[in-house]
This record gives structure tokens, C-alpha cells and sequence, in this order.
């Protein structure tokens, strides 16, 4: 039913990364004039092998075949390398390697930011980082300034290709659902070894990390040093906590009949609120729909919901609540509400992973799933539609493609949305192989809100029976509770399932 | 000129036996339909829509009555046919006319045409592999056409015509061609169907159907009290029962018998009657099996066959399983509305408001047909306006379709294929209620949609100073159109 593996990151990223997959790429001959062993950037560099393996979310008990990827690390402060989160994705196995050298190294993932596109490494002996120097991190660097991207030929020499910032701005990043600063560079890049993490320099100092190349308009997208600041200085405290988000949308207030009715002056300015999400901190803070934001700690805010940023010039206020500040930090946020005007004060703190319903991506740990007497039951999430192809907004069960994009409609103490996502063929499922994937009301009277709730509601058969209720076609299944019992190893022998559930707590499963 | 067969061809084949009687039926019984209709355009609904030609077949029935495809005279402005052997174009109104099931009746203003006619007969169901011969004016030529095929299989299929109803098809294998449509398919001297749609030749080769007898009978019935009414139907959904512990734990035994409703669509005619996990045993007498399968005239075909053969203010009477307990349930039967949204509609006109350069529209079938629906939000709703009953809510989704740029709405796009929610506070359920809450007076018109977090707001005063332009710069000759 599901067709071909995608990929996340792989997914958004355009050029290089996409077109070329890294372990295959042969070495592009040197330039002599651009390239120098003895560029002092050299003893910063560390080459990283990632073998990764993404889970299977159609088989939900299954890793796909593992594929090894190759990028660029820079030694930071700490005897650590910083690379980006997309190069070690799913990663079975990580080594890192001198440029100069053959000599190879197991590492451990410190600390991984999908949000930001950031990872930080740890190789398993220090010694292995002997005699390299940490780079420093330049603060932020200006429109129109000049930079380098570093790239490795195969024989360990260092290739730079300038570059120019052509903008600084919030921009998507792979993640989904979250926007963060980003340098545009315009940049004549070339493909060679180790690519999928380039570092970018200003001077001898690290810009940032290259992100997206579209090999056509050669132009790039660069996590920047703010963000990367940003990273280390959290990473560096416990517990570590993502990036803050407020968790609301707005509208622009340019229409002059929508301002009319806003009752904004000529001249006021700002942003109208479309939704604040259920459990967000903007929630928490009391701000509301309808609310016109004016200004954000100390900025007014345009009526695109940009601001003035000293170096930067206009960019989205976004950027005062994810980067400027740190988790803990109250932003004081001066609202236009019924024509008066009051300050809220928004506490920065990260999205709580509870309230989302449906995941974006799911990454670095098993799909949870159960399975009853052959029916298979998931946790709707971004990652299972993906397995449904490129094109899986079509292609995927309409109501679950409806539910993940529409998620923040609906209530409150939804929980996850429990859905049949196949049928496995077996004497317990004799007439159910039809069914297509829909969503699960009840089992035996209980509500579903979360596969746990399927754990608990099987202990309690009605009358010898398992009465599963769907939301849709055929409405409700049965099961006989002693043949379901009898089944689960049958199942396990004939389709090969390690297990007949996984219900890891995605909290607790991948803290490194 | 084109010739009419809806997105497919038919076709049929002369058996040599039956050769001598070929000519006699071209001449007495066979009729040339040419007509001028108007598709009207629902991305610019004040035009007047594309005018074209078309040519189909008919044949001479009782009652100085010609029987055609619904889909030959659909749209038609003008309508003539013709005789083999006469030079007189004749002109011909419709009767009746049968959008479901792609049938119509016509007669021709001047009776004067039937003198020398013959009206053909009707016989049942033809074998499978028998020979059959199709008649009709299909491209390739002027002058009639007889082509010869045998019967593929009886079937159960999609009436392209209409896009949303199904009923029992015989399949031929004789090559299909544009013109065929609304051909007499003849057997013995004897109408076994009538020729009405196939695939073009690059989807299967010689895949040709007509319609069968019960559906064309079933249509004379209906329209001999003056007028047509629309099939009926149970409007429930149901599941094979094969699965042991299902049966068991609904109280059935292992005789393969009963069918569980999955779902009963409320409005239809089983709503309130028939409810979801009852098991049918039995429809008007016939037992039904666990796969859904009924024994009627010998052969097994699908339960909803029974319900084909009825009309609006029949019953039927159901024997049902619930919650153990044996049940017998009379179902009175009726035209299921609203399940025409889905439903390709003709002879109907546009409707929609223009209204400060913005198009209103009600979200149908025939929208859709012209209109990319990119909105996901408004694609969803209407792929689950009957799934999910959400026509309770609202009878009729009406969104803003298209915006005639224009100062005054130069911040709407991004409400453009959003349903409207309410226009100043009042609910909009039909595009009606578009057109009365524009005019009312007001200082300013609030527009919500459904699922954006700003409202549209349009200042009377702009908007009345922007009408003219708006209308005169895109050429809008009428503000709006409410009757279909």
C-alpha cells in the first residue's frame, strides 16, 4: 500500500544532497590555486561517516536498509565537533576521521536539535582530537559580507568556495514548523566529497553550517552563528531544553478596511492573532485570537509582523522568541485587545511534547505500534503519511491527512489519534483484509487516546469478544478474545514481528 | 460536429442470419438526432457558456415516443431528427429525461414523422456470449451504421453520464465509436439495450456498454404517471460477514447468511429505520448472503439489484438482526437527497454573487468539474460532505471561487476557495443567504470563512464605489444568478 521511502530532511533539501547520494560521488580533481593543506581552518576539520537507518512506518517493527552518509564537522570548544542533525539522522553508527590521516574514530551523539538542524558529537577517545584547534564562532555577520564554504578533497586538502551573504532572514527551516534565522549565501559550488555538512567561514572564524544548495541558482541556506550560539549555550545547561516557541499564527493587518475595524491609528502597527495553540506558552501567557500584537520587548512591530534589527534590518519578530532570548526568559508583548491596549508577559519556553497529536517527524526511535489479533494499530504522525510517497497529501487516507494538517482544531485532551493502519491476513482477520486505514474509536467501551488505552481496554473482552469501534466503513470489528490470546505467536512466526507491540515512551526513549 | 458518447464508444455486430432485417429496421425504426446545446461555464458563470453541435441515435417506441440517451439531449438548445429516406429535418422536444440513468424520451413536434414507422420491442436480459447488433450514426460516415459484437458479461457499473450512479450495464466487445450513443442494441429482431458508453481505444479495446432492459423499463415505468422521478435508494453501506467472531458475537450461526450495515447515511430513506450493526438476513423475501449477494431471476447479483427495481413511495421490507433479536423493518423508499452534490447536473444555469469583486459560488459537482479545488480544506469537506453528514450542518457549501482584483479586495486572496462561515453574523447555508446578507444595508460587511483567523472585512462605501468599475472592467453582465 505504501510506496517508496522518503526521507525527511532529504525530502526538503534541494541540490547537492539530494541529486548525489554521498557514499557514491567520486572526488572532483583539486584546483590547485584554491585548495591548501596548510589553511590553518585545517586542524579545525574533522571528517564524519554516518550510517543511518530510518524506521520503517509502514512496517512499524523494521528498520529500511542503512545508507552511509559523509560530512564535514568542526571541532568546537570541549574537545567536541558540531555537525548537522540531518548528516546523523536515524544514525545505526558514527565515525569520525582526520583529513590527513587514516586514522578512524567511533563517536557519541551529544546532543542532537532537530529544530535547528544541529548536532553535537563526542568522539569515543579524546585523544582522537589531539592536536586539532576548536574553532571560535563569529557572532553574526552582515548582508553583502564575504565568506567561504569549506569543503574536503579526497586526499585531506582543504577546497574553499567564496560566497556572498545576499540576505539575513527567518526562514523554514527542514523541520517542520519552525522558522529560525538564516543566512542566504550566493555561492558557485561544486559537489565533492563529504557534503552533507559544510562548514561556512568569515575569516578564520565559523559562520555557520550549510543547509540547503540549489545547484541551479547557486544559491545556499546557512544555519547561522546566532543559532548555533544559541544551541551551545543551551546544550550547555541541564537539563536541555528546545528552542522556545510562543505557538501562535497572525495575519498582517495591511488591508486598510481590516485596520478600520481593528481600530488601529494611522501609523499603529502590528500583527492581528489568527490562533494560539491548546497547552502553548502564548496559552499559558493569556494572549488570545483577536489580539493585535504591537510590539515585542522592545520593538514595534510592522504590520507584516516584521521588526528593525539593529544588523539585520526587518525581520520576523519570530526571531525575538526562538533565538534572541534564552528558555526562561520573559518577552513583555504589548497587545491591542477591545481598543485598549495591555502587556502580557510571554514566557520563552519550548513547545510541550504532549499536546502535540500528531509529530512532525519522528526520528531516532521506533515507530510505536500494537498489534491485535492481526489488526495493526499506530500513533497518526507525519512520518507514517510520508511513507505514503512524494505525493502523500493525495495519496494517503484523506481523513489522516485532514487530522495531521487540521491537528490543532482539535480539543484539547485529544491525546494521539489511534488508527487501524493495516490488517495482517490471519485466521483472527478472516474478512478484515479490506479494511482501509481508519481511525479507532473505542475498543470493548474504552476510548482510544493513545495505544496504552489499547493495552488497558484488552484486558477487559465484553462477553469473550474484542469490539473494535471505527470512526468509519466498517464501523466496528470483533475479535475472540482466546484466539487473539492464541494468535500473537502464529503472528510472530509467520510475518516475522520482533514483537507484537512497542509501546516505548517516545520521553524517555533517545535521551543522549 | 461532434458526435455524442460520453468519454466512451459503442459499437455492435450483425450476425449473417440476421442481415435481411437490418435495412428494414434502419428505415422504419431508426432515428438521426442532431442537436445545438450550451455547456454552461462555471468559471465565469455570467457567460453564456460554449455552443456546440453534436449527432446521436434514438428508435421509434410505443406511443409515438423516440428513445435516446439522456446525455444525446443534454444541454440541448435545439434538437431535429431525422429518418432514413426523408430529406425533412423535424424538430423534437424531450419529454422526459433521465439523468441517472442516462435514458430520455422525445417526440417530435410534427407527428407526421412516425408515418411508416415501426416502434421496437423490448426482450430481457441477452445470454452472454450471444450475438447482438448495435445501431446508430457513429463518426466514419453520414449514413447509418450496423455493427456486430456478442455480450461480454452483465455487470454492475458507474453511469458516466451522470458520475454518481450506478446501475446493471451488459458489456460488448463490438469496436465503439462516437455516434453510436442512444442506438437501439438489437437481438432477434428485439431491443436488448441501448448503446451508451465505452472506452476510448487507448484505455481497452472493443469494451462497448449498454444499457440494459430492467433499467430502460424501469424508466418507462416511472415517467407513465407524467413525470420522472429519481431512482431510490437505502442509502446505507454494508459489510461482509465472513469473519467468525463477528458472527458470533452479533448472534448469528455459521450459515453464511447476513450482511451488517456499516453505515446509514442520515436523510437517506433508512435513516432512523435501519441502524449501523444490524445484520440483514433477508430483503422483500430473498435471503441475503454474508458477501451482500441476493438470488433474483436465477442469478446472483448485489442487494442494492432489489432497490434498482423500485420507485419513489415503494417499500422495502427488511428482516434484520439486532442486538440479537430477530426484526422485521419496511423501509419506505425516496429520492436521496443530498447525495445529487456529487452528481454531474444539466440543463441547469450557474448560480452565484459577485459582490465586490469577489465570486460566490455553491460548491457541486459542476464546479468542481471546471474548477481545480486547491484548498485542502474545502477539497476535504466536499469528499466527506455525505461521509461525514456534514450537510446537516450546512445544506449547500457556498465559497468565494474568484477574486476580480480590484482595489477593494486586493487583501483577499487568501481567502480565495475558503466556504464562507457567516456574512455580519448570519449563518450562510445557501448561496441565497449570500445574496440577502449583501443586501442588507450596512456600514461594513463582515465575512468569516470557515477555518481562517481573520474575518474579510469590506466597507460599504468601497464597495459601492468599486461596483461599476468591477463590473464594466471584467465585463460581468449580472451581479448574480440564484436560479438554477
Amino acid at each position: 500500500m505504501i510506496a517508496r521511502r522518503t526521507f525527511l530532511f532529504l525530502a526538503l533539501a534541494v541540490g547537492l544532497s539530494n541529486r548525489l547520494p554521498a557514499e557514491s560521488a567520486p572526488a572532483v580533481a583539486a584546483d590547485p590555486a584554491k585548495v591548501a593543506a596548510s589553511l590553518p581552518m585545517a586542524d579545525s576539520l574533522v571528517r564524519v561517516n554516518s550510517t543511518d537507518q530510518p524506521y520503517n512506518f509502514d512496517k512499524p517493527w523494521s528498520k529500511r536498509p542503512p545508507f552511509t552518509r559523509r560530512g564535514i564537522g568542526v571541532v568546537i570548544d570541549g574537545g567536541k565537533i558540531l555537525v548537522s542533525a540531518e548528516l546523523i539522522a536515524n544514525h545505526s553508527y558514527v565515525e569520525l576521521e582526520r583529513p590527513a590521516s587514516s586514522g578512524k574514530m567511533g563517536a557519541d551523539v551529544e546532543r542532537v536539535d532537530y529544530d535547528s538542524n544541529l548536532a553535537i558529537l563526542q568522539p569515543q577517545d579524546p585523544a582522537f582530537l589531539a592536536g586539532t584547534r576548536p574553532i571560535k564562532l563569529a557572532a553574526s555577520v552582515p548582508v553583502g559580507a564575504k565568506v567561504n564554504v569549506v569543503q574536503l578533497e579526497s586526499n585531506g586538502a582543504v577546497a574553499l568556495t567564496p560566497g556572498v551573504v545576499t540576505t539575513v532572514t527567518v526562514s523554514g527551516y527542514p523541520a517542520d514548523g519552525i522558522a529560525l534565522l538564516a543566512y542566504k549565501l550566493s555561492t558557485p559550488l561544486q559537489y565533492r566529497d563529504n557534503s552533507f555538512t559544510m562548514p561556512v567561514l568569515s575569516g578564520d572564524k565559523l559562520a555557520g553550517l550549510l543547509m540547503r544548495y540549489d545547484t541551479r541558482s547557486q544559491s545556499a541556506e546557512v544555519v547561522p552563528g546566532p543559532v548555533i550560539q544559541n544551541f551551545l549555550t543551551r546544550a550547555a545547561r541541564q537539563p536541555y531544553v528546545d528552542f522556545p516557541r510562543a505557538g501562535i499564527s497572525f495575519s498582517p493587518t495591511r488591508d486598510p478596511q481590516f485596520r478600520h475595524y481593528l481600530g488601529l491609528a494611522p501609523g499603529q502597527s502590528g500583527v492581528y492573532l489568527v490562533s494560539v495553540a491548546h497547552g502553548s506558552a502564548a496559552e499559558k501567557a493569556g494572549l488570545k485570537k483577536g489580539d493585535v500584537i504591537l510590539r515585542v520587548g522592545d520593538s514595534d512591530i510592522d504590520e507584516d509582523g516584521n521588526y528593525l534589527h539593529p544588523e539585520y534590518g526587518k525581520i520576523p519578530f519570530s526571531y525575538l522568541i526562538s533565538t534572541a532570548g534564552l528558555p526562561g526568559d520573559k518577552l513583555p508583548i504589548r497587545v491591542l485587545r477591545g481598543g485598549k491596549e495591555t502587556t502580557i508577559d510571554l514566557p520563552l519556553e519550548p513547545r510541550d511534547p504532549a499536546s502535540v497529536v500528531s509529530e512532525s517527524a519522528i526520528l531516532d526511535r521506533a515507530p510505536r505500534y500494537y498489534v491485535l489479533g492481526g489488526l495493526v494499530f499506530q500513533e497518526l504522525s507525519r512520518s507514517y503519511l510520508r511513507e505514503w510517497g512524494a505525493d502523500w497529501r493525495s495519496n494517503a487516507p484523506a481523513r489522516l491527512v485532514y487530522l495531521d494538517e487540521f491537528q490543532d482544531e482539535l480539543p484539547p485532551d485529544q491525546g494521539k489519534i489511534v488508527f487501524l493502519s493495516q490488517v495482517l491476513p490471519a485466521d483472527t482477520t478472516l474478512g478484515y483484509e479490506d479494511v482501509d486505514p481508519t481511525v479507532v474509536e473505542k475498543i470493548n467501551d474504552r476510548p482510544i487516546h493513545r495505544l496504552e488505552d489499547i493495552a488497558e481496554a484488552v484486558q477487559h473482552p465484553l462477553k469473550g469478544f474484542h469490539k473494535v469501534e471505527l470512526e468509519s466503513d466498517p464501523g466496528v470489528l470483533y475479535l475472540n478474545a482466546d484466539d487473539v490470546e492464541k494468535s500473537s505467536q502464529d503472528l510472530r512466526d509467520s510475518y516475522g514481528l520482533p514483537a507484537i507491540q512497542n509501546l516505548d515512551d517516545p520521553a524517555t526513549k533517545f535521551a543522549p | 460536429m461532434r458526435q455524442l458518447l460520453p468519454a466512451l464508444l459503442f459499437l455492435f455486430l450483425l450476425p449473417d442470419g440476421l442481415r435481411a432485417a437490418s435495412p428494414e429496421l434502419i428505415r422504419q425504426s431508426l432515428v438521426r438526432i442532431q442537436t445545438v446545446s450550451q455547456d454552461p461555464d462555471y468559471v465565469t458563470p455570467w457567460n453564456t457558456g460554449t455552443i456546440g453541435q453534436g449527432i446521436g441515435a434514438g428508435f421509434v417506441i410505443s406511443g409515438n415516443r423516440i428513445l435516446t440517451n439522456a446525455h444525446v439531449v443534454s444541454n440541448a438548445r435545439k434538437i431535429w431528427i431525422t429518418r432514413e429516406g426523408d430529406p425533412n429535418r423535424y424538430v423534437a422536444k424531450i419529454l422526459h429525461i433521465a439523468h441517472d440513468s442516462d435514458l430520455a424520451v422525445l417526440r417530435p413536434l410534427n407527428t407526421e414523422f412516425f408515418k411508416g414507422m415501426r416502434a421496437l420491442e423490448f426482450n430481457g436480459l441477452p445470454e452472454i456470449e450471444s450475438t447482438v447488433m448495435v445501431y446508430g450514426y457513429p463518426i466514419g460516415g453520414d449514413r447509418a451504421s450496423v455493427t456486430r459484437g456478442i455480450v461480454s458479461r452483465v455487470d454492475f457499473q458507474e453511469y458516466s453520464h451522470s458520475g454518481a450512479d450506478s446501475h446493471l450495464v451488459i458489456q460488448i466487445d463490438a469496436a465503439i465509436n462516437p455516434g453510436n450513443s442512444g442506438g437501439p442494441v438489437v437481438q432477434d429482431g428485439k431491443v436488448v439495450g441501448v448503446a451508451f458508453q465505452g472506452y476510448s481505444g487507448d484505455v481497452a479495446q472493443n469494451t462497448g456498454y449498454m444499457i440494459p432492459t430492467p433499467v430502460i423499463k424501469r424508466f418507462l415505468k416511472d415517467i407513465e404517471d407524467g413525470h420522472y422521478d429519481h431512482y431510490v435508494d437505502l442509502a446505507i453501506t454494508t459489510f461482509p460477514l465472513y469473519n467468525p467472531a463477528a458472527r458470533h458475537a452479533l448472534g448469528l450461526p455459521d450459515d453464511g447468511q447476513g450482511v451488517m450495515v456499516s453505515s446509514v447515511y442520515g436523510g437517506g430513506s433508512s435513516d432512523g429505520i435501519v441502524k449501523p450493526r444490524d445484520v440483514i438476513l433477508s430483503i422483500d423475501g430473498h435471503a441475503v448472503a454474508s458477501d451482500g449477494s441476493v438470488q433474483m431471476e436465477g442469478s446472483n447479483v448485489e442487494l442494492a439489484e432489489i432497490i434498482e427495481r423500485k420507485f419513489k413511495g415503494d417499500t422495502a421490507k427488511l428482516e434484520v438482526i439486532r442486538d440479537g433479536k430477530p426484526l422485521t423493518l419496511s423501509v419506505p423508499l425516496t429520492s436521496p437527497f443530498p447525495f445529487n452534490i456529487y452528481a454531474n447536473a444539466y440543463d441547469v444555469k450557474p448560480r452565484y454573487v459577485v459582490f465586490a469583486g469577489l465570486i460566490f459560488q455553491p460548491l457541486d459537482q459542476n464546479f468542481v468539474t471546471d474548477n481545480q479545488l486547491g484548498n485542502s480544506r474545502t477539497s476535504y469537506t466536499f469528499t466527506h460532505f455525505l461521509q461525514d453528514a456534514l450537510y446537516k450542518d450546512r445544506p449547500e457549501l457556498v465559497i468565494l471561487s474568484r477574486i476580480l482584483s480590484d482595489p477593494v479586495n486586493a487583501y483577499a486572496a487568501e481567502f480565495q476557495q475558503a466556504m464562507v462561515d457567516t456574512i455580519n453574523g448570519r449563518k450562510i447555508n445557501t448561496l441565497d443567504d449570500v445574496a440577502q446578507a449583501f443586501a442588507e444595508p450596512a456600514k461594513t460587511y463582515v465575512i468569516e470563512f470557515v477555518g481562517a483567523g481573520r474575518p474579510l472585512v469590506l466597507e460599504a462605501k468601497a464597495v459601492a464605489a468599486a461596483r461599476a468599475r468591477i463590473l464594466s472592467r471584467y465585463g460581468v453582465g449580472r451581479e448574480s444568478n440564484l436560479k438554477p
